[in-house]
């Protein structure tokens, strides 16, 4: 009976990603209207993949700064970082990014859509990295902070030498989650203008009408990015791993 | 070593795990066993003992020095001595080795190759060389408890602080893990230990406490206290727990 169900479901799953990939695959595409924009989507592209691997490095030291404050004995610290958090969650990123460049970035004089659109990434990727880093700094045993303790360790070498590399490995599989989306995230840069991928993509369409032949290049592209994080991650799993 | 407390207590909101205890142990006690029911304050006094808890009232006096009550003071005690659980709290992400040298480099400010020649030292002596490149998650309970023990003495302690070390260990273990700490005692190491191996309080402790509802009801030389127990609940509880 089991080995019926599992049949049955495989089967049933395996056609329907059949019918999806027929169904793309055979659609009457027009390539060569967009031939002569390749070149737009292809440094699109390097935007993206720049500004994504910045903010992806900028957004762990953001979170690790919101984490550190959250868990901060000092009220200050923890007020402050819980509201940022609530309030970066709590609100759509395009509005951040609107609020961010055309009002707070133009009244301190700062004009690089790029650079603004990276610190925003990173804070907003960063709020969320926050919360998964608590998470897993609060699921280490209380037993491990007792034995630190014990020993004589200073609260900054319980975190160092106990709780951070055996909270690494907890918090990897849903860092790596977090990392794809920012890169996804990025493509609402569009609204302050950052020529990143999906925006070279809007105006390939724009241009010739060429919807889908504009838009289906993203799935690569984004794919060839998200793909390796996924990777890493699973290889740090492996490589941080001391429960068998 | 001396150890006396004055109306020592610890309240957790409206219970008193250590009730009013005044004792006065004098110098040539070497090794003090803890007895009593579960919940009758043994886990908590060590801890006091060992400056894990800071005491809700009364002092606490070790070689004629009031126990510091700053953090900052008593990490400085606590690295001076040495404390190990019931359950073990070994670092699961680093080897047996490494649990040892770890607190010999980065509290006692050990070179990391005397670190590492003294740990192989301790863990030889305790018969687990061929373990000492395994993780925790490898070992036994009672391997694991042995070098817990090994990683609680390595630095040589003023005062080893042993909370019920064998409770969590099937019959073989305990008696691994007793042969060692009797082997300690042997070598004149102090002590202060909870139990409720009766047989080895006898055997191993110069000094008795019985601990009750937070209260001492009764202490002694380790010979008279196990043979003409004074009051109805040490007598009525030893032989509940001799019984069998």
């Amino acid at each position: 009976m089991k080995y019926f169900v599992s049949t049955v479901v495989s089967v049933v799953l395996a056609a329907t990603f059949c019918f999806v990939f027929w169904v793309v695959v055979s659609h009457q595409y027009n390539w060569s209207a967009i031939a002569p924009y390749w070149g737009n989507l292809v440094s699109g592209w390097w935007v993206t993949l720049a500004i994504s691997a910045a903010a992806l490095i900028a957004s762990v030291i953001v979170g690790a700064l919101l984490t550190a404050g959250q868990l901060s004995p000092h009220r200050l610290p923890r007020w402050l970082s819980r509201t940022f958090i609530e309030i970066i969650r709590g609100t759509p990123l395009l509005t951040q990014i609107l609020i961010g460049y055309y009002l707070i970035a133009d009244a301190i004089g700062w004009h690089s859509r790029f650079g603004v659109g990276l610190v925003i990434l990173s804070c907003f990727s960063g709020a969320y990295l926050s919360e998964i880093f608590r998470g897993g700094v609060e699921s280490i045993p209380k037993s491990q902070w007792l034995s630190a303790r014990a020993i004589g360790f200073s609260g900054w070498q319980t975190y160092r030498f106990v709780v951070i590399p055996q909270a690494v490995r907890r918090v990897l599989p849903a860092s790596a989650g977090q990392f794809a989306n920012l890169v996804k995230d990025s493509s609402l840069l569009f609204v302050i203008s950052v020529h990143e991928f999906t925006m070279q993509a809007r105006e390939v369409n724009a241009n010739t009408y060429a919807t889908f032949e504009a838009y289906l290049p993203l799935i690569l592209g984004y794919f060839i990015l998200t793909f390796p994080i996924s990777l890493l991650s699973r290889n740090l799993e492996r490589r941080f791993s001391y429960e068998h | 070593m001396s150890i006396e407390t004055t109306r020592l207590s610890k309240h957790y909101k409206e219970t008193a795990a250590v009730d009013e205890v005044t004792l006065c142990l004098p110098d040539s006690v070497q090794v003090i066993a803890l007895i009593g029911p579960s919940g009758g304050g043994k886990s908590t006094f060590l801890r006091l003992l060992g400056g894990l808890e800071v005491p809700s009232a009364g002092e606490i006096k070790v070689d004629g020095e009031c126990l510091p009550t700053t953090e900052d003071e008593l990490r400085k005690f606590r690295q001076r001595n040495g404390f190990l659980f019931q359950s073990f709290n070994l670092f699961p992400h680093l080897t047996a080795l490494e649990n040892i040298v770890l607190p010999l480099v980065h509290v006692h400010g050990w070179e990391s190759a005397a670190a590492s020649e003294r740990a192989q030292a301790v863990i030889a002596r305790f018969h687990l060389s061929d373990h000492a490149a395994k993780r925790p998650g490898e070992l036994s309970g009672g391997q694991q408890q042995r070098i817990a023990l090994a990683r609680a003495m390595a630095h040589e302690p003023a005062l080893l602080l042993l909370d019920e070390p064998t409770s969590a260990l099937d019959p073989e273990m305990k008696a691994g893990v007793l042969d060692l700490i009797e082997e300690l005692c042997e070598t004149g190491q102090r002590i202060v230990l909870s139990t409720h191996e009766m047989g080895f309080a006898k055997r191993s402790a110069d000094h008795v406490v019985f601990l009750s509802e937070g209260k001492v009801i009764e202490e002694g030389a380790a010979e008279s206290f196990f043979k003409n127990p004074a009051t109805g609940a040490v007598q009525g509880f030893l032989n509940t727990v001799m019984k069998w």
